[in-house]
């Protein structure tokens, strides 16, 4: 008879939290209270910052360490690949001094968006994913430094995200590999598409490539800035790793490599540009 | 007891964002309080651990980016679980059990995040992704294991002879 009581009083227990759960996970999702919850974590980013930087500054090499431990075949092959590419880089450098004085004079007569001297905010990163199903950073640069929700990010190498939550003095910024994001862009001869992310370590899929649309290997893709793209246009973003022809479709199946190795990202520019209402 | 339990659950904030998050091992973490959700149920049982882990992922969620709320639903269910486990046996856990609760609570509660957040419309995980979130987050339940059960003992003990809880092996009056 106790036994049952007790069962029954936990069957009763589990219900009414699981229930408290989903109306949390409902009222949160949009609205008024969702905003409470974007304020409250943008608080609580603030709060631990000052933390997370220190820590950061002394726990990057022990990241670091763990990472090429988890990955010592990884590195090896890794290092073999980036000796050859040190070589072709050389080359190409050559190669590259040439195309500048080609682009210098391109530019004279064109208007380039993305070198159009958009002002960008310098910023760091203090925090990988808190979540292993985020594909973000934490920055150390908010509003109080010019950074607003829906500005593009980029690094040296070309585009890393966009800022989805800023605070005071932190903002996080979602990765071009989250699942979520996607990136109008364009490639080959005049082609468009969506880049999604796949997840951290995972190529861009472009959804929804006409098969006959015209591109090949090492083919660069850049920003579209299309219509009301959430970017500016021509910021690089990779090169085409893999075409693929499934039969009997109608559409290709594009893989892209980001230019951005997103999981060793320690300095960044948020780009001070937004999306056209 | 809730004063050491907010006490716990500050600390594995500052220990989860501060620390945590920063030794990433092939793109994963541990992570402290999926790892004391499962301690809270093997310690105060299934009722009150399930109470004790829906409040460690509210306090989770405030620091991450996905949808408010779902590290409590995830939480609830595994601290239930680990705590309906614990009251199926006769007398005190054996450290090896409890290590086993770690190891089966760390995998268990990523793949159920995994599968709730795709329920509630978050994008899929690639399974090979999931299977490496879910190695590295057991791993960091089994070699934390010691400490978050310790601390739930500490918590829950805190009152002599309060509601003794089914399936609560430190309900107050164990020591």
């Amino acid at each position: 008879m106790a036994a049952s009581r007790r069962n029954t009083s936990q069957r009763l227990t589990l219900v009414i939290l699981l229930l408290a759960s989903i109306t949390v996970i409902t009222v949160a999702y949009k609205g008024e209270a969702r905003h409470a919850v974007t304020s409250v974590r943008n608080a609580a980013a603030d709060v631990v910052s000052p933390l997370q930087r220190g820590i950061a500054a002394v726990l990057h090499p022990v990241g670091n360490f763990f990472a090429g431990m988890a990955d010592y075949g990884g590195a090896l092959s890794e290092n073999q690949r980036l000796q050859l590419e040190v070589g072709q880089l050389r080359r190409q450098l050559v190669e590259a001094s040439q195309a500048q004085a080609q682009l210098d004079q391109i530019k004279a007569e064109e208007r380039i968006p993305f070198a159009d001297g958009i002002p960008e905010v310098l910023a760091q990163v203090i925090s990988s994913p808190a979540s292993n199903f985020d594909v973000t950073v934490e920055i150390d640069r908010g509003t109080s430094n010019g950074v607003g929700v829906g500005m593009p990010v980029v690094s040296g190498a070309g585009l890393v995200g966009s800022v989805i939550s800023a605070g005071g003095s932190t903002a996080v910024v979602q990765l071009v590999t989250d699942p979520r994001s996607e990136v109008g862009v364009r490639f080959g001869s005049g082609n468009v598409a969506l880049a999604q992310g796949q997840g951290e370590g995972n190529p861009l899929a472009l959804q929804d490539v006409s098969e006959t649309a015209v591109t090949y290997r090492g083919a660069p893709v850049l920003t579209s800035g299309l219509d009301v793209a959430a970017y500016p246009s021509g910021i690089p973003v990779g090169t085409v790793s893999k075409v693929r022809h499934p039969g009997g479709s109608l559409t290709s199946q594009v893989s892209v490599s980001p230019y951005v190795n997103v999981s060793e990202l320690q300095y960044l520019a948020v780009l001070q540009w937004l999306p056209p209402a | 007891m809730w004063a050491r339990f907010a006490l716990i659950a500050f600390g594995a904030a500052i220990v989860q964002v501060g620390l945590l998050n920063q030794v990433v091992v092939a793109g994963a973490h541990a992570d402290a309080f999926l790892l004391l959700a499962i301690s809270a149920g093997l310690v105060a049982g299934p009722q009150r651990g399930a109470a004790m882990a829906f409040v460690l992922g509210l306090v989770a969620d405030v620091f991450v980016q996905t949808p408010y709320g779902l590290s409590s639903l995830c939480y609830v269910l595994i601290a239930f679980a680990a705590g309906l486990a614990t009251s199926a046996l006769p007398g005190r856990p054996s450290f090896g059990f409890k290590l086993a609760a770690a190891l089966l609570g760390g995998i268990g509660g990523s793949l159920l995040f995994a599968g709730l957040g795709v329920l509630i419309g978050q994008p899929s995980v690639p399974l090979h992704d999931l299977a490496v979130v879910a190695v590295v987050v057991s791993a960091g339940c089994v070699l934390f294991a010691a400490l978050g059960f310790w601390l739930f003992e500490w918590t829950v003990a805190v009152v002599p002879g309060s509601h003794h809880d089914a399936g609560a092996y430190a309900s107050g009056s164990a020591r």
